[in-house]
This record gives structure tokens, sequence and C-alpha cells, in this order.
């Protein structure tokens, strides 16, 4: 845009301007070029839009004041809870510790199954047609399905919850390892059956270590999406937890309580996400010297072909649409320096490189 | 005798091998589609025997009640309009999100604004889509804005991800060449960018999709009338698993025939003048 204003001009009255930029104009060019002035005025926009919008809807029906909750609510409201004060019947920190409860159980049933399931899918080719079609079938289902049936079917409690989170979870397990298991690299096994190395070491020496990023994608992606199937799943058929509490509060009526609760989710999951994941990433990970592994998440077409790149994209494009938890919130990795035209070319770069 | 020896031998050999290899190719892909026939076999078995000796049939309706349910729906001529209803609000909330998420996805090649919708793509892609639907159930009620918004809100993320996946892979030096030969912005998107976005917009819309239709569905178990959503919450409030259950798969076959027949089709159609492309 600067360059097209800039060759229109006349010459002279370019010089002129290239002579005038004070501090100040530059300040303001630097200001205006930054992605971190855009970063800080998100929020505030955002604030903005959320005064007018009241100020307008309630201007125009008045009686809708007590539906569109205001800022000064909201985090007045998040605050009480960060505190532990609070009307619902359990505390923040307990609600979240009761999901987390059942997150952990959830994911763990569901990490064995998948693993098993998974490993057998990628060492066979009968067993892998045997369940494809399943584990194709199970990944798109919505977990509302989920939800309700469990809610229905196994009552309120604990239980429908965990199974929901375990068949919210399982799919990606199981694609995951077992792109893990055909992705081992055949030489290590050709070695060790040269030198006539038992299975059963093979299996602990060679296939889990190379499938240690693959699980751990699989984890990463089964505590994205069993959260939110958690949540659903609470909403319908639970009796704690950080879903219901969200439904306590719809019930309630106080749109504020939705929306503050709301985002302390987020921010739960996004801490949990940064810190649990991303340190234990770098602890397990220490040994290797890159970890370059191109995991798959969401692919519904595993066998059949796309004739497009966007095959070939889809497996790095869906997996930034789930892993952008960590992708939009960080871009680029710390430990690469930064560079000046997109901050994330970086880490595209490194996937084919 | 040479010659009688000689000719009739040599032509089976060389067919037999290309016979071996076909046949071994053929016998494969009937092992496979056995096993395949007997993964359906198995779990529709375990799913039928389930219910009611495992679990109670009214708990875990098997799927032959699923089919004789159907049929009963079908009957009574709620499917298509319920259908119709849910199918239409997608398509209104998913091309408002397409545009969006598109528009966004290209703004964010500046710095600038990428800074500045950085963490509304954040939020879109963290934020259950649970979470929305409450909110717009509150807000909006039975209107019919609510699920098109959750739609919007949960989808344009997700697309606008997509788009900036693409975006990342431009060619750089022909922006800079375009930039160098004073080509304006308008012009260099228009020529440059989107052409090259549009098979990664592609897989944006088939992934959007697949959220769009979950989102759209939740949001109408909380705020509709109508709809797929409606007709499920009013199935488990009454208790009938079966019902429910069968409108569940109804619409979630449709969906997958929408994603992976349709959606696949106009994708290989539209990219057919493109060779294999390798990254």
């Amino acid at each position: 845009m600067s360059v097209l204003n800039e060759a229109e001009r006349t010459p002279d009255s370019s010089f002129a301007a290239q002579e005038q930029p004070t501090v100040l104009a530059k300040a303001w060019r630097r200001l205006t070029r930054s992605s971190l002035t855009g970063r800080i005025l998100f929020p505030i926009t955002c604030l903005v839009f959320w005064l007018l919008a009241i100020k307008i809807v309630t201007t125009i029906w008045p009686f809708a004041v007590d539906v569109l909750p205001t800022p000064g609510q909201v985090f007045g409201f998040m605050w009480n809870e960060i505190r532990g004060d609070t009307l619902a019947p359990h505390n923040m920190y307990e609600t979240f510790g009761i999901s987390l409860q059942r997150l952990a159980i959830g994911m763990v049933i569901a990490m064995i199954i998948g693993t098993i399931i998974g490993i057998a899918m990628g060492l066979s080719k009968a067993v892998d047609a045997f369940f494809n079609d399943w584990v194709v079938a199970i990944l798109a289902m919505p977990n509302l399905a989920w939800a309700l049936f469990c809610s229905l079917a196994f009552g309120f409690g604990d239980l429908g919850p965990i199974i929901t989170v375990v068949l919210t979870g399982v799919p990606f397990v199981i694609i995951n390892v077992r792109e893990g298991v055909r992705n081992t690299p055949a030489d290590l096994f050709d070695m060790a059956r040269a030198f006539d190395v038992p299975r059963k070491r093979v299996i602990r020496q060679v296939l889990i270590p190379s499938l240690m990023p693959f699980l751990f994608a699989a984890a990463r992606y089964a505590f994205a999406l069993g959260w939110k199937g958690l949540v659903v799943a609470e909403v319908f058929g639970g009796q704690d937890g950080a879903g219901w509490t969200i439904k306590f509060w719809y019930d309630a009526h106080r749109a504020y309580g939705v929306v503050g609760y709301a985002l302390l989710f987020v921010i739960f999951a996004l801490v949990f996400e940064k810190f649990m994941f991303d340190q234990l990433s770098k602890k397990l990970f220490k040994w290797r010297p890159a970890v370059d592994a191109e995991v798959v998440e969401e692919r519904f077409d595993g066998t059949a072909k796309a004739a497009v790149a966007s095959a070939a994209a889809a497996s790095t494009a869906t997996g930034a649409a789930l892993g952008s938890i960590t992708l939009a919130t960080e871009g680029p990795p710390a430990d690469q320096p930064a560079q000046p035209h997109s901050d994330e070319t970086i880490r595209r770069d490194n996937d084919h490189g | 005798m040479a010659t009688t020896l000689d000719s009739p031998p040599k032509p089976p050999v060389r067919t037999s091998e290309e016979d071996l290899v076909r046949a071994a190719k053929r016998k494969n892909r009937i092992t496979t589609w056995g096993w395949r026939l007997a993964g359906y076999v198995f779990f529709l078995g375990v799913w039928e025997l389930a219910s009611g000796n495992l679990m109670d049939e009214r708990l875990l309706p098997g799927p032959s009640t699923v089919f004789e349910t159907f049929g009963r729906l079908w009957a009574s001529g709620d499917v298509p309009g319920a259908f119709a209803t849910t199918l239409t609000r997608i398509a209104i909330g998913f091309t408002i999100a397409f545009f969006v998420g598109i528009g966004v996805g290209v703004l964010m090649q500046n710095r600038f604004l990428n800074g500045f919708f950085r963490d509304a793509v954040t939020i879109g892609v963290t934020t259950p889509g649970l979470i929305w639907a409450l909110l717009t159930a509150i807000i909006f009620g039975n209107r019919t804005a609510g699920p098109i918004i959750a739609i919007v809100l949960t989808t344009f993320a997700i697309i606008t991800v997509n788009v900036s996946e693409g975006i990342k892979s431009i060619p750089k030096d022909l922006n800079d060449m375009a930039k160098s030969f004073d080509v304006g912005v308008v012009k260099r998107n228009r020529h440059i960018v989107l052409p090259h976005l549009a098979p990664f917009t592609f897989t944006a819309v088939r992934f959007g999709f697949s959220i769009a239709w979950k989102v759209t569905v939740l949001t109408e178990v909380f705020a509709a009338s109508k709809g797929i959503g409606f007709e499920m919450r009013t199935a488990t409030q009454l208790f009938r698993l079966d019902e429910f259950l069968t409108w569940i798969l109804a619409f979630y076959f449709v969906a997958l025939f929408l994603d992976k027949v349709v959606l696949e089709s106009i994708e290989r159609r539209f990219f057919s003048w493109r060779g294999e492309l390798k990254s």
C-alpha cells in the first residue's frame, strides 16, 4: 500500500515526505506495524464492542438488561470464583478437580485401549481392515450424541462422563498410534531381526520409543477433545464438575455466570495445555535431536487419496486447526529466531524439512 | 518335435506371472474386504446382542430397533422438515463463517492484523461449542439468529487457521516480485494469494463442515423449536432412546454423505485440472 502511494506522488512531494518523518511519525509507523499492538488492541476493541452492543440493545429493548452480561459483572464473578466465593455448591477448585479426575481416568482408559488397538492395526492389515471403518465412525460422531446417550444409559454420576471421554479420545489415540507404528524405522526392525533380538525387546526398545511422539500427540488431542466432550457430558449427565456448573449458571439464567465460567474454563485449558504438555514434551524428548514427526489428527479418509495437494496439506492444516491451541497462542517456537515476515513460517519449514 | 514343445508352454508362462501378481492382489483385496465385513458383522452383532442381554433394551436399542424406528418416524412425516430446518441453518451459518474465515485469514498476512486476530482465532478454536450454544441460547432464546451465530463463531476460526496455514506456504518470491512491480494490494491478493489458497480452502470447508454440523445440533438442543437437535432433546426428555439414536444416526449419515461424497467429488472436479501435487 505504502509503496503504491509513494509511487503515485510526484518526486518532490515524496522528497518532502521523506524529509518530514519526525520521531513521532516513526513511532506511529512502528506502532501500527507491530503485531504486539494488534494483540493489545484486540481485547480493547472487544471490550468497546461489548459495551457498545449492550448500550445499543438496552436502549432498544430495555428489558434485555439482565440477559446481557456487562464486563464488570463477568470479571467480578470471575474474581469471586477465584477467591473461592461462590453460590454454586462447589467452588471453582473443587469443580475443576472433579472434572480433571474424570478426564484423567477417561484418558488413561482411552490411551490403553487406543494403544493396543492402534499397534495391532499398524502391524496387521487384517486388523486394520477390521477396525478402520468403526474408528472413523466413532471419530466423526458428535460428542453430544455420546453425552446424551451416556447420561440416559448410565445415569447421573461419574460413569457417563468418563465413558464419553473414552469414546471421544479413543479414535485419536488409535489413529496416531497406527500412524506411529507405520512410521517406525524399518531398518531398525530388520537389524533387530538380523541380530535375533527377541520380540519382546524389539517392542520395548524399538517400537515404544519411536511411538512416543505419536502417543504424546495423541494424549494432547485426546486431552483437548476429551475436555470438550467431558463438559457436554457433565451438562447432561453430571451432578458436579465444570460442565454441570456452567449448566447451573445457565439454569439460574445468569449470563455473566456462563461467560465467566466459560472464560475460566478456557484459561484453565490453555494453562494446562501450555504448562503440563509443553514441559512434559520437553522432558520426554530431551534425548531426541528434533521431533519432526508428522502426526495425524483428524483424518476422515486415511485410505482414500485426495487428488490434490490439499490432501498433503490436510495433515498439517487440520493438525494446525486442532493443535492451534499451541500454534495460535505461542506462534513460533520459543527457541527459534523470529522471522520478519510471518511469525509462523518456521514451524512449517521444520515440518517439511 | 521341438516346435511342438517350444511353442505351447511359452505364452502361459508369461501370463502366469502376471496372473500370479493379479491373483495375489485380488486375494489381498478379498481378505481385506473379508476382514472389513467381519468387522461390520462383529460390531453390529455386539451392539445387537448387547441390547437386551447386557443392557436393558430401552437403554440400548439395537440396530434393528433403530431401523424400525426410522421407518416409523419417516411414516410420521417429521423427518424431512427437521432435516430441512437444520440443513438450512448449517448452510446460512457456514456460508457466513466461510467468508468471515477467509477474510480474516487473508487479512492476517499483515503483521498488525495478525496480532489483532490471533487471539480471536485462539478463542474461537479453544472455546467448546457448548459455551457458544449456551450463550446464544441465553441471549437470543429461540430466535433463528442464535444457532447461526454459534456456528459462525465456532467455524470461522477453523477456516482461518487453515487459510493462514496456506498463506504461510505462498511462494514469497511471487509476492515480492508483485510488490516490486507496484501491483496493488487488491490485485495481489486476487491473483496470487487466493488462487494459491484454493486447495487449503477446500480442506477448510471440509474440516469446518464437520465441526459446523455438530455445533448446529448442539445449539438446537438448547434453543430451538424445530430441527434435529430439538427432536433429539424431545426424545431424551421422554426417555425414548430408540428415537434419539435414530435421529442422531440419520443425521450423522446425511452429514457423512455430504462430507465424503458431495464435498469430495466437488473437490475432485474443481481440481481436476491440477496434476498430483507433492509437497
